[in-house]
Formats: C-alpha cells, structure tokens, sequence
C-alpha cells in the first residue's frame, strides 16, 4: 500500500501533506507527557515490530503479495494517536529506504496512520465491547482486533481507491479490483495481528489499552479527561 | 529507564526480529510478486510505473536477499533507537 511518487497528483499530495502533518502535530501533543518513562522500551520496541514486518511480503496467489500494516495492532495497544507517531516514524525511514515516495510520505501517512489508526480503534472497540459479553476480555480483544484489522485493511484500500480515481487510467473496475485483491491481504493482515497481540496478551497484557489495569491507558485515552487529576495520581481510565 | 528492562526484553526483541526477518528473507518465504496496490494500478488498471525518483539511501549496495536483511536489520535498530527517543522526549518521568 505504499505509493511511491509519480503517480498520484501534486495537488492531493500537498493536501494529504497538510492534513496528516497536522494530526502528527496533534498526536505528539496528544501523548506529550501522558505516560511514564518506564514504558518507552516498549513503545521503541513496538516500532521496530512494525518496521519489520512490514520487511516482509506474504504471497496472495496467483499474482500478487501483502504485508502487515499494523495500523489497529497499534491503535488497539497504545491508543490511535501514539500508534500515528509510530506509523509516522516506520513510513519516515521506510521512504528513506525507496519505499514509497518522500512527496507521497503525507498521503502513505494518511491511509496507513491517520485514517487506519482512527478507523481500526473505533471498530475494534465496538467489536471488542459487544464480544466481551459472551467471552473473556484477552479473548475478545484478540478476536476483536483480528476482525476490525481485516476490515480496516479492506476499507484503507477503498480509500486508497478513491484517491487514485484522480489518476488518468484508474477507472472504478480498479478501484474494485485494488478492494478485491485486499480482501485477502486483509485475511493475512487479521492472522499476523492475532499472532503478534496474541503474544502480547500472555506476555505483556498491561500494554494494551483495552485491557482492565493498563498502563497505557492514559497514552491511549481519546476523549480528553482531566490530566490534571491523573497527575496528581488519581488514574484516569479510558472512554 | 532501567538497564534491565533493556538486557531482558528490548535486545532479546530485536535479535529475535533480526531473526525471523533474516530467516524468511533468505529461506525465500518472502513474496516477490507485486504488493495489492502495486497489482491493482501496474497490472490490473495498466497506469505506466513511474521512473526515477528516490531510490533509497541503500540503493548504492544493488538488490538481493543478503542486502534486504542487512538493510532491514539496520533499518529496525534505526526505528527502535528514534522510537525510544521521541517516545523518551514525550514521556513524563516517575
């Protein structure tokens, strides 16, 4: 899903620049000073887990391949706005590696960060709020992210769809196709983030954010509560 | 930041990642065929692929299974080492 530069229009890239360099600013004003020192190994290390699977293609036969964005993975373990901080980070150094385009970083950040992060929290939380009623919640969350990970690949690619409709030669018989194609890459999207959050469930459950005693929860908190009162060591529990 | 946390959990994780790149990469596990997009607009829509632009500061070494894991190594002790400075610049200390 990484677009390299040439293709699509000036214009919409500038646009996507804007848009997405905006919700960074705001992410890492949104995180600044909302969680302890004591999680950013994990944190950097959540990072290099993206960036590597991202390294490596996963075949779709006959013709083609998909890798993991990890987009939900993040949303769901460190809340929507560190997950874009991460996505910004990855898809930084995966331009610098000839991965995708450098004018194309704002629209790669805008359907892998911005728009994925946002849209793979909200389904994953429904998902995860109607499913905790009939099983565990490490259950849940697991099933619940796999599923919403699945649809949120599907979606990102819709939407990755629609901005190459501005593309002379992209007609809607492709935008179908580029939606067909991921709804097996979403498959393999939804199988590699129940293996990693799987891992982080039996391992490292106070790191993700849906999960009772989370110590990211403040990190991951959407709606803005009053961080004073946190500060002053009252926990604050995400909405 | 403790000391330990890095010896017990962040070197262990990325020798573990190095790992299962290094072995995918060059068992051949990995896929060559166009990713979704690059099927869907190259192949499927017939839009010409773009020529030039920038190819990656590690374009100077070529192409092949050994170069992908020595730069994805590289590029993954790149990432954890920015991850851990802006995560460390926007934390609060306990």
């Amino acid at each position: 899903m990484h677009v390299p530069d040439g293709i699509i229009p000036l214009w919409l890239l500038l646009i996507l620049y804007v848009v997405s360099g905006l919700f960074l600013a705001f992410s890492i004003k949104r995180i600044n000073r909302r969680f302890d020192d004591k999680l950013v190994p994990y944190m950097g290390v959540l990072a290099a887990v993206v960036f590597a699977a991202q390294l490596v293609n996963f075949p779709v036969p006959p013709f083609s391949s998909g890798h993991l964005v990890g987009s939900t993975l993040l949303a769901v373990m460190v809340g929507p706005f560190a997950g874009i901080v991460i996505m910004a980070l990855v898809l930084f150094i995966q331009a610098l590696y000839g991965d995708g385009g450098l004018l194309s970083y704002g629209l790669n950040l805008f359907n892998m960060g911005v728009f994925s992060c946002f849209f793979g929290w909200a389904a994953s939380l429904l998902l995860f709020k109607g499913m905790r009623k009939a099983m565990n919640d490490e259950r849940a969350v697991t099933i619940g992210t796999s599923i919403a990970a699945f649809i949120t690949t599907v979606v990102a690619a819709f939407v990755l769809g629609l901005e190459l409709l501005s593309v002379s030669g992209f007609n809607e018989l492709a935008l179908a196709a580029i939606t067909g194609v991921h709804l097996i890459i979403g498959v393999g999207e939804a199988i590699l983030t129940s293996a990693i959050l799987l891992y982080f469930v039996r391992a490292k459950p106070r790191l993700i954010s849906f999960l009772k005693d989370s110590d990211v929860q403040e990190i991951a908190e959407v709606i803005e509560t009053d961080w004073a009162t946190s500060q002053e060591g009252t926990k604050v529990v995400a909405k | 930041m403790e000391k330990e946390t890095y010896i017990k959990f962040v070197i262990p994780a990325v020798v573990v990642l190095v790992a299962i790149i290094g072995i995918t990469i060059l068992s051949g596990l990995a896929s060559d065929n166009p990713d979704g997009f690059e099927w869907a607009v190259f192949d499927f829509a017939g839009v010409a692929e773009p020529e030039g632009g920038f190819p990656g500061i590690f374009s100077f070494l070529g192409e092949g299974p050994l170069v992908d894991v020595l730069t994805g190594a590289v590029g993954i002790v790149i990432v954890l080492f920015i991850g851990l400075l802006i995560f460390k610049v926007t934390s609060r200390k306990e």
